[in-house]
């Protein structure tokens, strides 16, 4: 017999550890999909001469922002010490993906807005120091959306990275998480767009967001794989996510119901065998939000690096 | 100049009796708050009756060399204090809860008011003067003694002569200063 008795009381680490509850997984996802909207919007700013559909990349540019700054308050509201915020910029710490962050997200507010006034120009106020600007920043156009897909792809990584770096927790020391974390928030923000767009241009989000959830599911399979052919810890917390008591949602909600069938959907959408439907994005971005929630909380529920 | 110190602990396993005197010893001089502990007491029990074996160690955090918590945080708010131990400058501290996920030990807790907290060595006992930790006081068995693995003094070779000296989770590669006698 093997019995270990402790007295050891602290509630969050025991009996596993639980110190995030809904609000980082919910920061993990609008990070994400924020972080898609400016690759994906500023990609297309790039690669296309002529913008028939300018709608939906003006409101892409518009929403990432907005969309990150709920994250943020979502984050906000995890801290404990809420009134120490602002600490994360009175330092920067290369071995810390949260300091590398928080830093990254304080560069993500300036050229997304540019991008994003560029782009509304015609709307702003008209104060002559902000036409100025905006007029100054045109003919950069270009060179900001090359920073921002930078930028973007750092921030959609980075929400992956942030747990990956964690050794001691088995189910989330994977390097390969960082990329499910970008290809998930890139399909989402494609789900959006392929919502948000009208009818004459769903055909091209439709076929980006093909692409990115077979690579979503690619990039899932490799995690899977690492997971049960690592070391003992790797294994043992893979093996309890996929036939756990999270394995359900990863199954039926993450990978069925919000990677497989909109890809399935999309096909025959952009092959005009069916009509565009809302369902299909709104899939995509349940199964975004799910796949937060189950490795956030499932990570935890592993057994810690023994 | 001063020699750098490098502060460890030593636990005699086979004279801990499990009486939770450094529990609650670490309770009273730390103010730490009702339900949390900076150290705590793991009873092992192995074999088949009537050939049992009981093993008591009073853990509590390793002051890693390469602790994991430090290169986690984001406002190096988790530092090494240049004396061989790690601690947490609570003004600095966020709560941002990374350094608990980061633990290998989970001898970390969130302090009722926001900031990360854990065994500190007694940095306040150390600082004056006093070379020892409220558990290591208190211990009715003396099975815990600080140590300066620095120093020429020879206590530390003297408590390890001939016994068997056994780290925790070695292959975490945090280089823990809690050395187990077994």
């Amino acid at each position: 017999m093997l019995e270990i008795v402790s007295n050891k009381l602290n509630p969050q680490v025991l009996p596993h550890l639980h110190i995030w509850g809904f609000e980082v997984p919910v920061y993990l996802f609008c990070g994400g999909i924020a972080a898609g909207l400016l690759v994906i919007s500023s990609a297309m700013l790039i690669v296309k001469k002529d913008h028939e559909d300018l709608r939906t990349l003006q409101l892409a540019t518009l929403l990432s922002p907005i969309i990150l700054s709920i994250g943020m308050f979502f984050l906000f509201l995890d801290l404990e010490y809420k009134s120490h915020v602002w600490r994360f910029y009175t330092a920067f710490v290369p071995t810390s993906p949260m300091s590398w962050g928080s830093w990254l997200l304080l560069g993500f507010y300036p050229f997304a807005l540019l991008q994003a006034m560029i782009l509304y120009k015609d709307k702003l106020p008209r104060i002559a120091l902000l036409q100025a600007l905006v007029i100054q920043a045109e003919r950069w156009k270009k060179h900001i959306a090359v920073l921002n897909v930078h930028i973007g792809a750092g921030i959609g990584v980075y929400t992956g990275i942030l747990l990956a770096t964690f050794y001691a927790r088995p189910l989330w020391s994977h390097s390969v998480l960082g990329l499910v974390f970008l290809l998930s928030g890139m399909s989402s923000a494609a789900a959006l767009m392929l919502w948000i767009a009208p009818s004459t241009g769903k055909r091209q989000y439709s076929m980006i967001d093909m692409y990115l959830l077979s690579l979503e599911a690619f990039a899932i399979t490799v995690l899977i794989i690492g997971g049960i052919t690592g070391s003992a810890n790797t294994r043992t917390a893979m093996l309890d996510f996929l036939a756990g008591p999270y394995a359900p949602w990863f199954w039926a909600v993450t990978l069925f119901g919000g990677i497989l069938m909109p890809l399935a959907l999309e096909t025959l959408e952009t092959l005009g065998k069916v009509r565009f439907s809302p369902l299909t994005p709104l899939l995509v971005l349940v199964g975004g939000l799910s796949l937060r929630f189950v490795i956030v909380y499932a990570g935890q529920e592993a057994a810690t690096f023994y | 100049m001063s020699r750098e110190r490098k502060y460890a602990m030593i636990i005699d396993t086979k004279r801990c009796v499990g009486c939770s005197a450094c529990v609650y010893a670490c309770k009273a001089e730390n103010n730490v708050p009702h339900g949390f502990c900076r150290d705590w007491i793991v009873s092992i029990t192995k074999g088949t009756f009537p050939d049992l074996s009981l093993l008591n160690r009073s853990e509590r955090c390793q002051h890693c060399e390469d602790a994991p918590c430090v290169t986690n945080c984001p406002t190096q708010a988790s530092h090494y204090q240049g004396d061989g131990t790690v601690q947490i400058d609570r003004d600095l501290c966020t709560g941002c809860k990374a350094c608990l996920a980061a633990c290998p030990y989970d001898a970390r807790y969130i302090h009722p008011q926001g900031f990360a907290d854990k065994c500190s060595f007694c940095s306040h006992r150390i600082k004056d003067g006093l070379n020892t930790t409220a558990c290591t006081e208190v211990c009715p068995t003396s099975c815990l003694t600080l140590v300066d693995l620095n120093s020429n003094d020879g206590k530390a070779e003297a408590l390890m002569k001939g016994r068997e000296v056994k780290i925790d989770k070695p292959h975490a590669g945090t280089k823990p200063k809690l050395f187990w006698l077994v």
